[in-house]
């Protein structure tokens, strides 16, 4: 705390800028690990040397820090990373700078129009410039699917095996072969929301309304992550436990549908696989899942400045480099064929896996979340997990997940 | 008073640290009680309203009647494991008793997100070290993170590990504060180590198991990290690990309903205070 004080006093007190330090403009910036590229904002700091950044690493909880320091309103930085969770800000869009205002709208062409939509408030206002995306693709066991009798080439996997239903029937035929130790995927929650990213709608309309437990997109959710439990294909192994890691390595859980950022997740999981998984375009189509954004506070002093900084980090050369130094998957479509997103990996027995993301990037369908996505969401895979898990009736436990989920909207 | 003004000044620094850090959220956290806020908009009065919904909602029961069955599942065999090696360290045939007493100690300064990890790690459902040994042994696994009980049994485990040797210390301690001559005497009545265990020292250690029995149910009413690093925000399969603070946390900083974390607050101190005055009672009973 002490230090943030310290750190932005030079902004807090105007009269210091006179004093011959030859009007250095001072800013802050807050970032995860592996959000930005370290050497990368070293080069911002030669290119801008108007500006004095400090850029600071917030490692724990990030939203939990940024969002106390928004209420505290107090040691705000100037430039903030944002998460997915970037629509929990909406309804405090006024503390954001719309970046509309700094001249964003010259450059909104460079990038995926889906994602751009993203960072853009209903009202218009945009507070969240685009960062990395998600695009999502099936990662796959290619010795598995193979040995059990079903296309291994990425080109044939995508071809043949392109709906949720091709997909479960390829789930029968590997559940039958290995008897039941390999499992098609991984566990309920990541069907549910890779069937549900694929969507265009998802709980909200733009006006704030609830679209309802029966929309077709929750749904066909629902039900085909249900059907995949009943069908004896999910190993239930969760994301982020040691777990996952061990199933993933084990061979025990053949394919998953993942964003881009899973590769790295998968590589340090599952060593003992290299070379044996392949990715394909996903069944169902193609969605996105995650990716960051950097906003502007009001409380900045120095605005314009800011956004230059912003703009220039996130350039689609910058974001290019990081895709090659951090693995974070580019927002700007125009380096999509840049020779560096063609390269060959060694863990994907040699596939070159840029150009599928790169396709599936193109393909994501708008998607409007709404401020609430995130409650609704949790509840509906909180209780697709006591399915999954605890053998839970689906009929009982989607009527109770219903009333759920009006009694939280009624807050 | 102003004469004193000195001495004022000496001891007012605990209580403008108190003021500043005590007084001033407990008030606060009453008046957000009343408000619907999402920590960084507008606060706007919400009356009783997060009062009401905390009653009726059935996951705040669940949570509460999880904490109960962690509480009952930890502290009788915390409790009694304590006494039993209280009375083992109390007993003058042992010897290295410092090196056994630093020991037992230890769990309770280890950083609880570590013995978190490591419990994680044994009660795992796949590769979990219990299950190997189960299974090495022939019997069935059992999906301990999966089914309400083992989750529970997970959470109270991590607990009677960490606390047991606490309250072994302070059982000793009060062991040591019972005059030898009062064995002495019984001993020369004729009474057995069982008669003078039961007649002498349960009876004289009956402050030091109330004070044991209160700390034990404050504890295990604000149990939150344990549950919280072994199974997440959400409690694991079927909330079953989702206990009155995991939720309060949950509903606060993950949900954004800071007037209703506030509520659940008050609503989590009058349960504490209740429950701790009826295990006063029990406790008590017994010796008049």
């Amino acid at each position: 705390m002490v230090c943030v004080l310290l750190i932005s006093g030079c902004s807090i007190w105007p009269g210091q800028d006179d004093s011959a330090n030859n009007k250095k403009v001072t800013l802050t910036l807050w970032y995860w690990n592996r959000s930005i590229d370290d050497k990368l904002i070293a080069r911002a700091k030669e290119k801008f040397p108007n500006i004095e950044l400090t850029a600071q690493k917030i490692g724990g909880d990030f939203k939990a820090k940024l969002k106390t320091t928004l209420a505290a309103r107090s040691g705000e930085p100037d430039i903030v990373a944002l998460n997915d969770w970037i629509m929990e800000l909406f309804p405090s869009e006024d503390r954001f700078y719309n970046l509309y205002d700094l001249g964003a709208g010259d450059i909104e062409d460079q990038y995926l129009p889906w994602k751009w939509k993203q960072g853009v408030t209903p009202n218009g206002q945009m507070i969240g410039f685009p960062m990395d995306t998600g695009p999502t693709a099936l990662f796959y066991r290619e010795d598995l699917f193979k040995e059990a009798g079903l296309p291994s080439d990425p080109e044939d996997v995508t071809r043949q095996i392109n709906s949720w239903d091709a997909y479960a029937a390829a789930g029968e035929k590997i559940k039958e072969k290995f008897g039941g130790k390999v499992f098609l995927t991984d566990n309920i929650a990541t069907v549910y929301n890779q069937v549900l990213s694929q969507a265009a709608e998802r709980y909200f309309r733009p006006d704030g309304s609830f679209i309802g437990m029966d929309s077709p997109t929750v749904r066909k959710s629902w039900d085909t992550a249900v059907a995949f439990k009943e069908k004896g294909l999910l190993a239930n192994a969760d994301g982020w436990t040691p777990g996952w890691n061990a199933a993933m390595n084990n061979g025990e859980v053949a394919s998953f549908v993942g964003a881009v950022w899973m590769k790295q997740v998968l590589q340090e999981a599952a060593p003992d696989t290299s070379g044996k998984w392949r990715v394909a375009r996903a069944p169902g189509g193609d969605g996105n899942n995650g990716g960051s954004f950097l906003s502007i506070l009001k409380s900045s002093e120095h605005p314009q400045e800011a956004f230059e900084l912003v703009r220039w980090l996130q350039s689609p050369e910058n974001q290019l480099e990081q895709y090659q130094t951090l693995n974070l998957f580019p927002s700007a479509p125009g380096v999509f064929d840049d020779s560096a997103m063609t390269e060959k990996e060694p863990f994907f027995g040699g596939q070159a896996t840029g150009p599928v993301f790169a396709d599936s990037a193109q393909q994501v369908p708008d998607a409007f979340f709404g401020e609430r996505y995130p409650s609704v969401h949790n509840i509906i895979t909180r209780r697709l997990n006591d399915i999954a898990k605890q053998n839970a009736n689906p009929q009982q436990v989607w009527t109770d997940t219903v009333h759920r989920v009006e009694r939280e909207l009624q807050r | 008073m102003w004469e004193h003004r000195a001495l004022y000044v000496a001891i007012s620094p605990f209580y403008i640290l108190f003021a500043v850090f005590g007084l001033f959220p407990i008030g606060f956290s009453l008046y957000l009680a009343f408000h619907k806020w999402d920590g960084i908009g507008i606060m706007t009065y919400n009356g009783f309203n997060n009062f009401k919904y905390m009653l009726t909602d059935a996951e705040f029961w669940q949570a509460v009647g999880n904490t109960f069955m962690i509480w009952i599942y930890s502290t009788i065999p915390m409790l009694f494991f304590a006494l039993i090696i209280a009375f083992l360290l109390h007993a003058p045939f042992v010897k290295f008793r410092t090196l056994f007493r630093v020991g037992y100690f230890l769990p309770n300064v280890t950083s609880i997100v570590a013995v978190a990890i490591i419990f994680g790690a044994l009660f795992a459902n796949n590769y979990g070290f219990l299950n190997y040994l189960l299974q090495s042994v022939g019997l069935p696994v059992v999906e301990w993170l999966n089914a309400p009980w083992g989750i529970k049994v997970a959470i109270s485990s991590m607990v009677v590990w960490r606390w047991t040797g606490y309250n072994a210390v302070i059982y000793l301690a009060g062991l040591q504060s019972i005059p030898q001559t009062l064995y002495e005497a019984a001993k020369i009545d004729g009474a057995s180590a069982i008669q003078s265990f039961f007649r002498i020292t349960i009876p004289m250690l009956r402050p030091v198991i109330l004070f044991t029995v209160i700390t034990s149910t404050i504890g295990g009413m604000q149990l939150f990290t344990e549950p919280q690093v072994l199974v997440g925000n959400d409690g694991g399969a079927g909330a079953a690990g989702m206990t009155i603070v995991l939720y309060l946390y949950r509903e606060s900083f993950i949900n954004n309903y800071f007037g209703y974390g506030a509520a659940v607050g008050w609503g989590m101190f009058l349960i504490i205070a209740l429950f701790s005055i009826v295990n006063w009672k029990l406790v008590q009973g017994k010796s008049s």
